[in-house]
């Protein structure tokens, strides 16, 4: 079915470095979206788990069947890498003490974030960030991928649509669908929450 | 007025539209940070597709070598042929190898021609040369060519070089820029001298540029970009160009400074052999008053110096005279003594 796909995973075993630069153009920074969206790591620690995304796919290439998109399969080994990240993160410990020396308590207690970056404004952010992608994952996979390509990774209706192998009415069509279907999610997830207000 | 949410009203179009615009969208991995994980996933990638990986592999190395073994016939028949019209003299000597250590310097031309040079022997369009060690190349219009070791390079025009992979570096004094600029090919973009000294480096994931006197225009996938002294340029395969201030001298540019031309001190002013050094160093050269840039003027030297311009050499001559040095911000700072 996603013939192009198993083409160019093809080309990158046999050693053709323009099928390598495609791959690592069309996916690397939507790899770091995906991970971004569905995470509150630091950069560091995101282009690390990016990087480990992309390499276990690398080494996985051969098993590459070509029955998921190779975005959705990438997508997927991402989604575990992150996992292996929140466990390991769930193991550290939580608590670290700033009153090891009175220079750093006197640094940690100077230290003042922007408004927008208060705690409170941004555990606001994050919720919302959070509710959003938990509904978006809570559709059929083909709005939420049509939904998170276009307004997540702001491409045009034409590239949605190339992406999903549809013709451009077609991906406008599913794209409504889509929009629709998470409106009413959004307001039941508003809804089941007592928040009043679904925006 | 109130700022009550309304349960009921519905989210329209524009709104939810809105709503997975700010949330969904995230700020881009950095270009530094993009080259890092470039650099590691294509190490992956070369590593998977090696050819002791896979029987697939394997054979499909077997299959190119069958095919390539056809087509390197025909291409040597086309080969001899067009050598065999046209004159060698025809061909523009671009410079002579002016020095070189173990291993030297390989030329191969066409397909048939493939040799070491020796110290003295002319380089010319049409050859592609691969420096087997740190080699100095005397450019028959002034100036020089400095190759790192592992470096290959194609003369494709009296004034223009193409980069295969490994790193050059190219020095062309004041007044010989504008009448014979050197160009250098990468595979991301063409690198022209609107000064005098830079380096470039090519490997299979990235080519980079370093100015160290001058500027540079680098003519990439996506526009054009001018670099100045001291500015480093990053082109990644993908177009991508990212740009950062680099120092002039240091560790990065001893290789430069291990291959410069000698320096004839017979006869010279001391002023001369600061000039001179100050260049190869990267490193401005301040006279810490008028009585020390005189007696520089002044002092005649005799004898010979190693051709390295290191810091050592450099004591080591002034050693003999009433003048002393100091590094000072970069710069060499040169102070009489009584």
């Amino acid at each position: 079915m996603y013939e192009a796909d198993r083409e160019l995973v093809s080309r990158m075993l046999a050693g053709d470095q323009r099928a390598f630069d495609a791959f690592f153009g069309a996916n690397a920074q939507r790899l770091a979206a995906f991970a971004a969206r569905r995470s509150a790591l630091d950069p560091a620690s995101l282009e690390d788990v990016v990087q480990n995304a992309l390499i276990k796919a690398i080494r996985n290439l051969a098993t590459y069947r070509g029955e998921a998109s190779l975005r959705t399969w990438l997508s997927e080994i991402c989604r575990h890498e992150l996992a292996s990240v929140s466990r390991k993160m769930a193991r550290r410990p939580a608590h670290v003490s700033l009153f090891e020396s009175g220079a750093t308590q006197q640094a940690v207690t100077q230290l003042r974030a922007p408004e927008h970056l208060e705690p409170a404004a941004e555990l606001d952010s994050e919720l919302r960030r959070g509710a959003v992608v938990r509904v978006l994952e809570a559709l059929p996979e083909r709005y939420a991928q049509a939904l998170e390509a276009k307004y997540g990774d702001g491409l045009a209706v034409e590239d949605v649509a190339r992406l999903l192998g549809l013709s451009t009415v077609a991906a406008q069509s599913l794209l409504a669908r889509a929009r629709e279907a998470f409106r009413e999610h959004w307001r039941a997830s508003a809804g089941a929450a007592s928040e009043g207000s679904p925006l | 007025m109130s700022d009550t949410p309304q349960p009921k009203r519905e989210a329209s179009d524009a709104e939810i539209e809105q709503l997975l615009v700010s949330n969904l969208s995230t700020p881009p991995l950095s270009p530094e940070a993009t080259e890092r994980v470039r650099a590691a996933v294509s190490q992956a990638w070369e590593a998977t597709t090696s050819p002791a990986q896979t029987h697939e592999t394997r054979g499909h190395a077997r299959h190119w070598g069958r095919w390539s073994g056809l087509t390197a016939t025909s291409l040597v028949a086309i080969a001899v042929i067009f050598f065999a019209i046209k004159p060698v003299a025809e061909q523009d000597v671009i410079g002579s190898l002016a020095r070189t250590s173990d291993g030297g310097i390989e030329r191969t031309q066409g397909l048939i021609w493939h040799h070491a040079l020796k110290v003295g022997d002319p380089l010319r369009v049409g050859e592609t040369l691969t420096a087997r060690s740190p080699a100095l190349v005397a450019l028959a219009e002034g100036g020089t060519l400095r190759l790192a070791g592992n470096s290959v390079i194609a003369v494709e025009a009296a004034s223009q070089l193409s980069l295969e992979h490994g790193k050059l570096y190219v020095d062309k004094p004041v007044g010989v820029i504008a009448s014979h600029p050197l160009r250098v090919a990468t595979r991301v973009g063409l690198v022209e001298p609107l000064g005098t000294e830079f380096e470039v480096l090519s490997n299979d994931q990235v080519v980079r540029i370093r100015v160290r006197e001058g500027q540079v225009r680098f003519s990439g996938a996506t526009g054009v970009l001018v670099a100045t002294v001291g500015t480093e340029l990053l082109a990644s395969s993908g177009g991508q160009v990212t740009q950062r201030p680099v120092p002039t001298f240091g560790n990065d540019w001893q290789w430069t400074a291990a291959l410069a031309p000698d320096f004839a001190v017979e006869g010279r002013s001391l002023s001369d052999y600061l000039q001179w050094i100050s260049r190869e160093l990267g490193r401005p050269l301040v006279y810490a008053n008028a009585q020390a840039r005189e007696r520089a003027q002044r002092t005649i030297l005799h004898g010979s110096v190693r051709s390295e311009a290191t810091l050592d050499t450099l004591a080591d001559v002034l050693s003999s005279t009433s003048l002393t040095y100091e590094l000072a911000d970069g710069a060499i700072r040169v102070h009489f003594t009584r």
